[in-house]
């Protein structure tokens, strides 16, 4: 049936789902150089002294060395020492902002920030603590005094 | 041997999974039986259909059945069950067992595959002619529910996870505990050491998460109704009838989910500490991403309907977002989003099932459109440029790009698996999202607006550019003053563009609505839930956009010349007990902590002053800390709201020791003087007063009969009072510390003024001068109870809230109106 249309109107159809697609098809690929262009990269501590801006960096909290925060100083200055899990470097580290909960007990730690000088200022930490999937611990209490009644 | 262990109720669980077998087997026939019932080209032969129904309603009733055990087995604390001892504890009240259900993930595939049969039930009733095909899908997509449920090994590989599975066979109890490893012997009595369950995640103890989970899983269960239908239109060659019933499902199910969605926030919003109502987290993403291509469905199916154009669009939506929702929950619950998302996600095991699932219903709808692909109703003919089924169609293409955008970013885990890359999220991911996403926002808000004021198949062209300019015009208007005055002016300019174009659509719609009420009514729902949907826009961009720190602290010590340099925001603040503080408007008093379990609660009083200094309005907020064993400490904001915005207080630090004020028992004192300074003693006469740090100690008077208590007096002893009057922070406490005399040696009796931070020693009396002497001890300020805080001032959020409200009444008049066209047969 379609090709009784006249000509005219088979070329219009063309103009316009086509320039609607070359816009749908320019949008899609904006979006994945955009993509490109705004995701980071997981790095070191040695990457972070090489780049300007911001990245990702992934380590272990290193338990011996002393975790500082003091409210009473400055309730938005919270610094540790972090070791790099790919290097296994160590680097002060300093957020600003309070110590988060339960932060001697992570696991891991990711970092976003840059390096300022020889200290990584993180202007967001994220940790991983031993989740309650992980624990696969019971933890048995000791129930003397029930186990009478059994 | 299980009876070798003492104490099991085996029976519940033995049921349980009963049920979870019988489900999974009754899915599976009915499948099958309705597959037959559909292909059989003897269509007066009922004899499958009757299999298929039986089998469907064995499948409902045996998933409620398996509800029935969890919550028995919760309920009745049998933690012989991992489930229960997981996510549930002793303490629970019994609204939160609910609650626990869904904690696992065993529990939300549960609710969602209730949900399913419950929608499979009423297609039975309803579907007529549509039964057969639709509900091959939707017990199909019961069978891949269920089947995630089974947690049976077959061929060596565990299938699914059960609910009902004994702890002792989750846990290596004898591996990991030390006194089973010792004495074996005690491993047949391993239950009496278990007293209690993990408990619940604090977080999920608040009542948005008895309904919110629910709604949710409502939400995404319904979507497979629309999905069933296109795939019975493919199938059965009925290329349009599917639609009309496809438009009312698909309308409830963006309304179900859309709710679910909002609802989410707003327990984020009162219980999460992240300081709003979104933040672009995978979990949220997941969720809002086949709501909008259903969206963008509803939108085409009604072109669809209308004018018979957009057939493969419509339909390409409708079998997408369903495909959407499944790769969602496999974004969620296959713990590849790994290091991307603060939630702890936990991969069960259940990686490759959950592929399988998406891929099996992903294949079916590639291979239906492939088969059917030349016998499609792809109209040939051009929509006209002025046209509302021309632009309705752009405005669904634009919501699936920025639906495309929210995957690609979310996805990046899911690249870095595939392509073995290591690209780690943006730094940024809530700037770049919010900038995105409202820039598709701008494109889809100025659709809905324009496109009020045209008509199908063709417009007065003339007539159509004067309305839609005078309305552009008055929007400009208005939301000039809007930016001017909420100062969205400050922030990128794409959201004063969200905002021109939320504004748009509303007065648009308004017309609408207006035109309406004189009449045609059939139009009110599309209006009433685009005005919401455009509600929910302006509240979005002026609390997210404009939210305040109203807790900014720039009194703390510099560290270094380099941190100082760069002057980063500070955004908590300290609080003292009893220590009034000045931030912004208000003068806010940390009052005290008190604990009921297991919250930990943190008066602050808020005062409100105005130009003169006096007193405005004040109020207590109550931010609270809960510790829980798993889990440490957990804060959960406390929001003062009011009509044009809330005040939301939360607690992001409180020291180790804080904790509940120890009763003063008197002994120990050498060590509790640690806790304080080095003493002064002051010699002063009745009247005098002693000042420290935080105020003054005035001697009102000597007490010569003082009481010490179990302390008897005897012949010449002495027992003195002095009544002092310590006043610190406009407070006034009493306070009587003793001296005694008792044979013949001197005693003296400290009293502690808490509030204060003092402690205070009557430790000599000096007769010759008439004067005594009395001992000072003040706490240090780092011994001083102290919490830190922030607030953050959300402006006019309500439009966010209402607007959802209002939204969802749009979508309900809707669902009326086109039931009402519905002549099913």
């Amino acid at each position: 049936m379609y090709f009784c249309a006249p000509v005219t109107e088979v070329k219009s159809l063309m103009k316009k789902s086509s320039i609607l697609g070359l816009i749908v098809i320019a949008i899609a690929i904006a979006l994945i150089i955009g993509l490109y262009g705004s995701a980071s990269t997981y790095g070191s501590f040695k990457d972070a002294k090489s780049t300007n801006g911001e990245l990702h960096v992934i380590g272990y909290l290193d338990k011996t060395k002393e975790l500082y925060y003091d409210a009473a100083k400055d309730a938005n200055y919270f610094s540790f020492f972090m070791k790099d899990k790919k290097n296994g470097e160590e680097c002060k580290v300093i957020f600003t902002g309070t110590k988060p909960q339960d932060f001697e007990r992570s696991e891991q730690i990711v970092l976003v920030g840059e390096m300022r000088g020889g200290e990584f200022h993180a202007s967001h930490i994220q940790m991983k603590c031993p989740s309650k999937y992980t624990q696969d611990k019971v933890e048995i209490t000791e129930a003397s005094a029930k186990k009478a009644d059994l | 041997m299980d009876t070798a262990f003492k104490g099991e109720h085996l029976l519940p669980g033995q049921l349980g999974q009963f049920f979870v077998i019988l489900a999974f087997a009754s899915a599976l026939l009915s499948t099958i039986s309705y597959y037959f019932a559909t292909t059989n080209p003897d269509q007066s032969d009922r004899s499958w259909q009757r299999i298929a129904r039986f089998s469907f309603f064995t499948n409902t009733v045996s998933v409620i059945g398996i509800g029935c055990c969890l919550f028995y087995i919760i309920y009745t604390h049998l933690f012989e069950y991992h489930y229960a001892w997981e996510h549930s504890s002793k303490s629970l009240p019994v609204y939160y067992i609910i609650s626990s259900y869904w904690e696992g993930q065993e529990g939300s595939f549960w609710l969602w595959g209730f949900w399913q049969a419950v929608l499979g039930n009423i297609l039975i009733w309803k579907a007529k002619s549509w039964e057969k095909p639709v509900m091959t899908i939707v017990s199909l997509s019961q069978v891949l529910l269920s089947s995630m449920l089974i947690g049976v090994a077959i061929f060596g590989e565990r299938i699914g996870s059960s609910p009902f599975i004994l702890l002792r066979d989750a846990i290596d109890l004898k591996g990991t505990t030390p006194i089973f490893a010792s004495r074996p012997d005690l491993y047949h009595n391993y239950l009496s050491y278990i007293t209690d369950g993990n408990g619940l995640n604090p977080l999920l103890q608040n009542y948005w998460m008895v309904i919110h989970p629910p709604t949710l899983f409502l939400g995404f269960a319904s979507m497979v109704v629309p999905f069933a239908y296109a795939i019975a239109g493919l199938w059965q060659k009925r290329y349009k009838e599917w639609v009309q019933p496809a438009i009312s499902y698909s309308l409830f199910a963006v309304m179900v989910l859309g709710t679910g969605v909002i609802m989410g926030s707003f327990w984020a919003y009162e219980s999460l500490n992240f300081g709003g109502f979104w933040a672009w987290d995978p979990v949220e993403n997941a969720a809002l991403i086949p709501w909008l291509t259903l969206i963008g469905a509803v939108h085409v199916l009604i072109v669809y309907k209308n004018t018979g154009h957009s057939y493969f669009t419509a339909t390409f939506l409708v079998l997408i977002s369903f495909v959407l929702v499944l790769y969602a929950s496999f974004l969620t619950r296959s713990g590849i989003l790994g290091d991307t998302s603060v939630h702890a996600f936990t991969d069960l095991g259940m990686f490759w099932h959950l592929v399988v699932d998406v891929a099996i219903f992903l294949a079916i709808s590639i291979w239906l459109l492939v088969i059917r692909w030349k016998e499609l109703p792809i109209s040939k003919k051009e929509e006209e440029t002025y046209s509302r089924e021309f632009w309705m169609f752009v405005g669904s293409v634009f919501l699936a790009l920025s639906c495309l955008q929210l995957i690609i970013v979310t996805s990046i885990p899911v690249w870095n698996a595939i392509f073995k890359t290591n690209v780690a999220p943006p730094n940024n991911p809530v700037t770049l999202y919010n900038v995105f996403q409202a820039g598709f926002a701008v494109v889809v808000t100025l659709l809905a607006g324009f496109t009020q004021f045209l008509k199908y198949k063709k417009t007065d062209t003339t007539r159509f550019f004067i309305t839609s300019l005078v309305y552009f015009v008055f929007a400009g208007l208005i939301t000039a003053l809007v930016v001017y005055t909420s100062g969205i002016y400050h922030l990128h300019i794409v959201f004063t563009l969200v905002m021109l174009g939320a504004i748009y659509s509303v007065l648009a719609n308004a017309k609408v609505l207006a035109d309406a009420f004189k009449g045609k009514i059939k139009l009110a729902g599309s209006a009433v839930a685009h005005i919401g949907f455009g509600l929910i826009l302006v509240g979005a961009v002026i609390a997210a956009g404009t939210s305040k720190v109203v807790s900014q602290n720039n009194t703390g010590e510099q560290y270094s010349s380099e941190f100082a340099k760069h002057n980063d925001p500070k955004e908590n603040i300290m609080l003292y007990k009893n220590e009034p503080v000045k931030m912004g408007d208000y003068v806010i008093t940390y009052l005290g902590d008190s604990l009921s379990m297991p919250n930990h609660y943190f008066k602050v009083d808020y005062k409100l002053m105005d130009a003169n200094g006096g007193l405005k309005e004040e109020f207590v907020l109550k931010p609270n800390s809960q510790f829980n064993p798993k889990m440490g400490l957990v804060s959960s904001p406390d929001t003062k709201h009011y009509l044009f915005h809330d005040l939301y207080t939360h607690v992001t630090m409180v020291p180790a020791n804080s904790g509940i004020s120890q009763p003063d028992d008197g002994h120990s004192e050498t060590n509790d003087d640690q806790n304080y300074d080095p003493p002064i003693a002051h010699e002063i006469a009745v009247g005098d007063t002693i000042r420290f740090r935080e105020g003054y100690i005035l001697l009102a008077g000597l007490n010569k009969k003082a009481q010490v208590q179990n302390i008897p007096l005897t012949g010449n002893d002495v027992a003195v009072g002095a009544k002092l009057e310590v006043v610190s922070h406009g407070k006034t406490y009493d306070a009587e510390p003793v001296y005694m005399i008792k044979n013949g040696s001197a005693f003296d009796f400290a009293r502690k003024v808490e509030d204060a931070g003092l402690k205070l020693r009557f430790s000599k009396i000096i007769p010759e001068k008439g004067k005594v002497e009395i001992s000072v001890y003040q706490q240090p300020e780092s011994k001083k109870a102290y919490i830190v805080m922030k607030a953050i001032q959300f402006p006019y959020i309500n439009f966010f809230w209402s607007g959802t409200i209002i939204m969802v009444i749009g979508f309900l008049l809707s669902i009326f109106r086109r039931n009402k066209e519905l002549k099913t047969v």
